[in-house]
């Protein structure tokens, strides 16, 4: 049942995808995004739907599925359902890094890339060293360096307003525009990361039942913990430095994926995997059709549509409790 | 020995005294005399010829270039590959009295200057990021600002004339003009005739669009002199009459009509990022004009004087050049 589910889900992002293919600035017929996809013939209608929409999909599938597993990774390893990857002070890491990068006069899309993942492993290391005794000192450790850097942040942007002006471009998750960036590093980091988190998974079924219980069934908690930390950061990392600050899909999506994977730890990777982009490709769609000249950065459409996910899942876990 | 001593230094006194009285005597008419002066901030009362002059934005580019009487000026980067090696050393000496924008106006430093005029070259939304009194309070204000891109030609005019530096403007307006007309004789078999589109560079890559830019916009409104026609913008004010931001996917649908397309280097003749991301666009090669072999680059589309203009236009010149090739 689940397998079918997964496959399911597999076909919707398919569609997702053509379709989101199909949409644009550039009016595209649906029949010749499928010869673009078919027979490319270099037209620019060709050019429109696989040299700029095509890279954007591909963009929106990785990072939408690394955001999603870290949420289900972090939401496991913490027994927290509200956690969500930016919990470990990642995303704060990767914007102070690159707001520093500004004041310095070092900005260019190669550097963004490169000092959004540096600014998201100091972060993490400096977390996990402070916070790794337990899953409540992590989280907490977590939030304070979030609200340290970010406070951080906004003095350097009071400090040097040219900074905030390039910084207000990038701290707006998008992916408009990011298909010269070189994204071929990250895009395999995060393949890689994803299949280390399928690897992992069997262990932190046990974790998730808390640590006294996984260590009585042998697993190796303060290992697993660890390993997951790494793919966290990696993950989030990675698709921060992609397409900036996006919110709320690694929050919401493990609540999606645990509704039809049941307790599978390695289920809810696989289902997370797949629903965290057709998300992220329909928020996209969103963001290219919602105004009627120029796009609306999709971590903003994200927000709108992560507002309410939240209440649901703030209501529904009240009502468990209760 | 002694009263002697005391008479002598109380007649040197008087003496002084006396002296001091007369200059400011002969000063007097010529500080009391002032004129009022037409600005974005209302009817100003201003100094008729003023002695020490701040000036911030836009102004400093014009006011330096118009030898007025400065002693301090803002930070303004984007003119300074423009400047002669004389003017360059000028704005490194004069004391920094505001960063880049509006909002990082130092009060204290230019009360400090003791200016008898201050001169504001910011457009006028950003005069909200000003607060006005204070700066009143320590001389008089005129706020001179572009409205559009190209109204830096009667703008930097005024601002020379509120600081009462117009000899050497109008020297080099002439010598701009001149040049422009000699080059618009030179292109006027090939330049009116066509449809041009310009790719500006004050576009944001990360957002995947670029800029379109008309006549009258900072990367046109010189070639505009030339006699090049960039087409007309959508009826609105400002900057958005005369350019556009639209998606990268649009290119070729902007740009199907141009047979000339130009774009705006940087002060090195090398794009920045958001040109360079439009040229490395796989739709830049399917455009007729770059097919055509009939693209260009050219640098200093920032001016805001003429005597930056001129090297604009011998930018423009060098750039345009391969069309007049029979």
């Amino acid at each position: 049942m689940k397998a079918w589910r997964l496959v399911a889900a597999l076909v919707l992002l398919c569609v997702v995808a053509v379709v989101g293919m199909g949409i644009g600035a550039r009016h595209v017929p649906a029949g010749e995004v499928v010869r673009a996809l078919l027979a490319y013939n270099g037209s620019p209608d060709h050019i429109v739907v696989l040299d700029l929409r095509g890279p954007r999909a591909v963009l929106a599938i990785a990072v939408g599925a690394a955001l999603a597993v870290a949420g289900v990774l972090i939401q496991t390893i913490t027994r927290n359902p509200l956690g969500e990857p930016g919990i470990l002070g990642v995303t704060a890491g990767s914007s102070f890094a690159v707001v520093v990068g500004s004041v310095l006069g070092v900005s260019s899309q190669y550097s963004d890339l490169l000092l959004a993942i540096v600014g998201a492993a100091v972060a993490s290391v400096l977390v996990y060293s402070v916070g790794r005794v337990s899953p409540l000192r992590l989280v907490l450790t977590g939030s304070a360096l979030t609200f340290v850097l970010s406070g951080c942040t906004t003095g350097l942007q009071l400090l040097f307003p040219h900074a905030l002006d390039k910084y207000r471009y990038w701290h707006v998750g998008s992916l408009a525009g990011r298909e010269q960036q070189p994204n071929l590093v990250p895009l395999l980091v995060i393949a890689v990361s994803l299949v280390g988190a399928l690897l992992i998974s069997r262990q932190l079924n046990a974790v998730a039942l808390g640590d006294t219980v996984a260590q009585t069934l042998g697993a190796k908690v303060q290992r697993v913990r660890f390993a997951a930390l790494v793919l966290v950061t990696v993950l989030s990392g990675a698709a921060t430095a992609l397409a900036g600050p996006i919110l709320f899909v690694g929050l919401m999506v493990p609540h999606l994926a645990r509704q039809l994977a049941g307790a599978s730890v390695g289920w809810m990777i696989g289902f997370a995997a797949v629903l965290g982009p057709v998300l992220l490709l329909i928020a996209d769609i969103g963001s290219r059709v919602l105004l009627p000249t120029g796009e609306v950065p999709v971590a903003i459409v994200m927000a709108f549509l992560g507002g309410p996910v939240l209440i649901w899942a703030a209501r529904r876990y009240g009502r468990v409790e209760a | 020995m002694r009263n002697l001593r005391l008479v002598a230094a109380a007649a040197l006194a008087v003496v002084s005294l006396t002296a001091c009285g007369g200059n400011q005597e002969a000063a007097q008419p010529e500080q009391s005399q002032t004129r009022v002066f037409k600005a974005d901030n209302g009817d100003i009362t201003i100094p008729a010829k003023p002695k020490k002059v701040v000036a911030t934005g836009y102004a400093v580019a014009a006011l330096l270039e118009a030898d007025a009487p400065l002693v301090g000026i803002s930070e303004f980067k984007r003119a300074v590959p423009m400047y002669s090696d004389a003017h360059k050393k000028k704005y490194q000496e004069l004391p920094k009295v505001a960063g880049e924008l509006a909002k990082e106006t130092n009060y204290e430093e230019i009360a400090k200057l003791d200016p008898d005029l201050i001169v504001l070259g910011v457009p006028k939304p950003a005069l909200a990021d000003i607060d006005m009194k204070k700066l009143t309070d320590i001389a008089p204000v005129v706020a001179i600002g572009p409205g559009v891109p190209s109204a830096w030609r009667e703008v930097s005019r005024k601002q020379a004339d509120a600081a009462g530096a117009l000899g050497k403007f109008d020297e080099t307006k002439a010598a701009y003009q001149k040049k422009a007309d000699e080059l618009k004789k030179k292109y006027a078999d090939v330049l009116p005739k066509v449809k041009m589109g310009h790719v500006g560079s004050y576009g944001e890559v990360a957002k995947g669009n670029f800029m379109n830019e008309f006549n009258g916009s900072w990367g046109t409104s010189i070639a505009n002199d030339i006699g090049a026609n960039y087409g007309e913008g959508a009826k609105a004010e400002g900057a958005k009459g005369v350019s556009e931001y639209p998606s990268i996917e649009q290119l070729t649908e902007k740009f199907k009509d141009a047979a000339i397309l130009t774009y705006s280097n940087g002060p090195d003749g090398n794009p920045n990022a958001a040109v360079k991301y439009v040229l490395d666009n796989p739709l830049w090669k399917e455009l007729p004009a770059v097919k055509d072999n009939k693209a260009f680059g050219f640098s200093f589309t920032e001016a805001s004087t003429f005597q930056e203009a001129l090297k604009t236009l011998d930018s423009i010149d060098k750039a345009l050049a391969p069309l007049l090739k029979k």
